[in-house]
């Protein structure tokens, strides 16, 4: 006799679905989907890039020609679609790939969006971009680095950001050229967390370094560690040239208070962005930690530049200062409708063709990429980074290359 | 005959749900549906049944997970290949941390499980075969129809609820059996149980490696469906929580309870998420959170239970207001006879 009851509610939860259908696409409105994690561990990041879309959505639809020539941001509106404005539906991932791909269904089949942007975690764009794919939507990620993801072979994926192995190509010239400058390389201590992140940059540079001759030191700690003395004593007692941080923003605290507690100095402190690059860790420790080397593509540039501006609009909105992520986040939805609006549709694959079609130079750019051109896999080729300075305060400067360079890099590595 | 008037209408209209609602996203929630309900009902054996709560079934969940994507990620296999891996391989990790940990008790059984997941999550974390944190994934272009990588959810679906049906079956069997006597008995008092000449160790031990066993099919099928499987989506904590939620608020111990709970709480969350994620602040948890404080404020027994007895309320009212008119037609026509 159970089964009888529940008969009631299998029919209640499926009126509840029934409501859920149905959803008109109006005219004269680019609807765009975005999976970001809103909530979970990485809901500080999706609430960053979120605030980051509705200033690009900002700059897109209103007129602001105090952004010069820089793409979309003159007229209101997409010009090739005949002023059409650009609406993105946001979509919380939960930081789970099953909610991500989930999100990403439901945005292709009832929001009828034309394309795809996120999903920042790796593992979590790996599933969603599966979903576009079968589906035939194009997916853009501005801010996923694992390497496997353009190796899928997918046609329908792109993607705008550096990845590990471009980190590679910036950190070995860089150290070159410190090399050149007089200092020492030999050794370079990898510090990692044992997350994706963590473990997959450390493999690819690993690798990268070793091709050179270099010794490498790998150090691994668990993410989110209380104690990080060991590895420190170990970095004193090995004396590498070169210690390269791979840390997110707490670890990369608590490293740097215990190299303060445990008076240990690197000649060379070089991170890889992350951690290092959150406002909560200048403001933390950015004064123990002088003379930093870290890795970005996102500077502000000289005062009434485009990037200045953005910058400017972007507090404004989230009350924190822009960072790389939100400022990667920024670009690959600006490459994203700036390929609807040169495609003149909304059809996806008339916007993939679009996107295949991507040239877009230095200038064009908000991020200090070389350039936006995709290769066959999706990858952005001339994704690139320069590498910053904690020097004299609180601020990163522009340090290398030296076409980007506010100033030079300054050598050891201070401290406090 | 009678008896089965209603279980038939019941499987009549779960078939033909993703016929009628028919869009990608409901269809593809009403698999999620039943691929929860296999995991709630895997877990109800054992902590619906014998009442032993174990918080650590993420552990049979990831055996199967696993092994299905490492079957193909290692050996270039059909994922499928790896259910059967899966369940063998969660089994044999039941009966290993069953011995010791189901002679606790209450409490304490649950607190060993929490531990035992979290040093499977680690361990496994940190084990680069099995992909570490990166995690391993699945056929990104399905190679034949064995990779069961499907565009359409429907046939996820039907798949799912043919394992379901099997694994209720089982179920049945079980709670039917002398074994489903001595769990009730050893949820009531062990002890009780035990001084009357029950089995206890081995019938406990024997149901959580039945349970395990087929907690790591939904495993293998989620891991399949989504295509990937990480530390965090595979042995997650959260996992074991959301199959012991389940299975309670619709009714621990009851057949159709842990069907019942995926059938509100999967799409509660899942359009709860749809409607109000995209804010952003997590409101999405607010609301999931406060409703399962009201059920289980006041129905803590599941609503299976509230329901079970709204349909008793309404059946004796409906049969009482049909004596009552019976009685009414048999009065008149009892005066006209005396007129006569």
């Amino acid at each position: 006799m159970r089964l009888k009851n529940v008969l009631g509610l299998v029919s209640a939860a499926a009126l509840t679905l029934a409501f859920t259908a149905g959803a008109s696409a109006e005219d004269k409105v680019v609807k765009i989907g975005a999976i970001l994690p809103m909530s979970g561990n990485a809901a500080s990041a999706g609430i960053h890039a979120k605030a980051a879309l509705e200033v690009a959505l900002d700059i897109i639809n209103n007129a602001h020609p105090e952004l010069g020539n820089f793409p979309l941001a003159k007229n209101a509106g997409l010009a090739g679609l005949g002023g059409a404005k650009v609406e993105v539906v946001f979509a919380d991932n939960q930081g789970s790939p099953a909610t991500g791909q989930n999100q990403a269904l439901r945005l292709i089949t009832e929001e009828k969006v034309a394309a795809l942007i996120g999903a920042y975690q790796s593992g979590i764009t790996l599933t969603t971009s599966a979903i576009a794919e079968k589906y035939g939507i194009p997916f853009l990620t501005p801010e996923s680095v694992a390497a496997n993801l353009t190796e899928r072979g997918f046609k329908w994926f792109f993607r705008t950001t550096p990845i590990a192995t471009d980190f590679a190509k910036v950190y070995t010239d860089f150290l070159a050229d410190m090399k050149a400058a007089g200092a020492s390389t030999e050794s370079i201590a990898l510090v990692h967390d044992n997350t994706e992140y963590g473990t997959s940059v450390a493999g690819t540079l690993t690798t990268a370094f070793k091709e050179k001759g270099q010794n490498i030191l790998d150090i691994s700690y668990a993410s989110n560690a209380t104690d990080v003395q060991s590895q420190v004593l170990q970095l004193k007692e090995k004396k590498p040239d070169v210690v390269l941080m791979i840390s997110y923003t707490s670890d990369a605290i608590l490293f740097a208070k215990t190299m303060q507690a445990q008076d240990y100095k690197p000649a060379i402190l070089l991170a890889d962005d992350a951690g290092y690059s959150d406002p909560s860790f200048i403001k933390a420790v950015g004064k123990i930690s002088q003379g930093a080397f870290n890795r970005s593509s996102w500077s502000v540039g000289p005062q009434g530049s485009a990037t200045a501006v953005i910058a400017d609009l972007y507090k404004k909105k989230s009350g924190d200062d822009m960072d790389d992520t939100a400022g990667r986040e920024m670009q690959g939805f600006f490459v994203l409708v700036d390929a609807i609006d040169r495609a003149g549709s909304t059809e996806p694959a008339k916007i993939q063709a679009a996107l295949r079609a991507t040239d877009l130079k230095p200038e064009q750019l908000m991020m200090g990429y070389k350039g936006v051109k995709f290769d066959d896999k999706g990858q952005n080729i001339l994704a690139s980074g320069v590498i910053i300075q904690l020097q004299d305060g609180e601020n990163y400067v522009a340090v290398w290359p030296k076409a980007n360079a506010e100033k030079p890099p300054a050598l050891p590595y201070k401290g406090w | 005959m009678r008896r089965f008037i209603w279980p038939a209408v019941l499987l009549a209209l779960v078939i033909v749900y993703p016929l009628v609602l028919s869009t990608p996203f409901q269809q593809r929630l009403g698999a999620l549906v039943l691929l929860y309900a296999i995991a709630a009902s895997a877990w109800n054996i054992v902590g619906g049944y014998a009442g032993q709560v174990s918080v650590g079934h993420v552990v049979f969940f990831g055996c199967g997970a696993y092994a299905a994507m490492g079957a193909y990620a290692h050996f270039g296999l059909p994922p499928l290949v790896g259910v059967p891996a899966g369940m063998v391989l969660a089994v044999v990790i039941a009966a290993v941390i069953g011995v010791p940990t189901l002679r606790l008790s209450g409490h304490y059984f649950s607190m060993a499980t929490i531990a035992v997941a979290e040093l499977v999550r680690l361990v496994v974390t940190n084990t680069d075969y099995l992909g570490a944190a990166v995690g391993l994934s699945g056929p990104t272009v399905p190679r034949n129809v064995f990779d069961l990588s499907f565009v359409s959810s429907l046939p996820f679906y039907y798949l799912f609820l043919v394992v379901l049906g099997l694994t209720l079956l089982i179920t049945w069997w079980v709670a039917e059996s002398r074994m489903g006597f001595y769990l009730r008995a050893i949820k009531d008092s062990e002890r009780a149980a035990r001084s009357l000449g029950a089995p206890a160790s081995r019938i406990k031990l024997q149901a959580y490696m039945l349970s395990a066993g087929l907690t790591s099919v939904a495993g293998a099928f989620y891991a399949m469906m989504v295509g990937f499987v990480d530390p965090e989506s595979g042995l997650g904590i959260l996992i074991s929580v959301k199959m012991l939620i389940m299975a309670a608020l619709g009714g621990a111990g009851l057949l159709f309870g842990p069907l019942v709970g995926a059938a509100i709480l999967v799409p509660l969350e899942e359009l709860s998420n749809s409607w109000l994620g995209g804010k952003g602040a997590g409101l999405t948890f607010v609301v999931y959170g406060a409703i399962i404080v009201l059920i289980a404020r006041f129905q803590p027994s599941g609503i299976l239970t509230l329901i079970t007895r709204r349909i008793a309320l309404i059946t004796r009212y409906i049969e009482r207001r049909t004596k009552a008119r019976e009685l009414r037609k048999q009065r008149p026509a009892a005066g006209a006879d005396h007129a006569a």
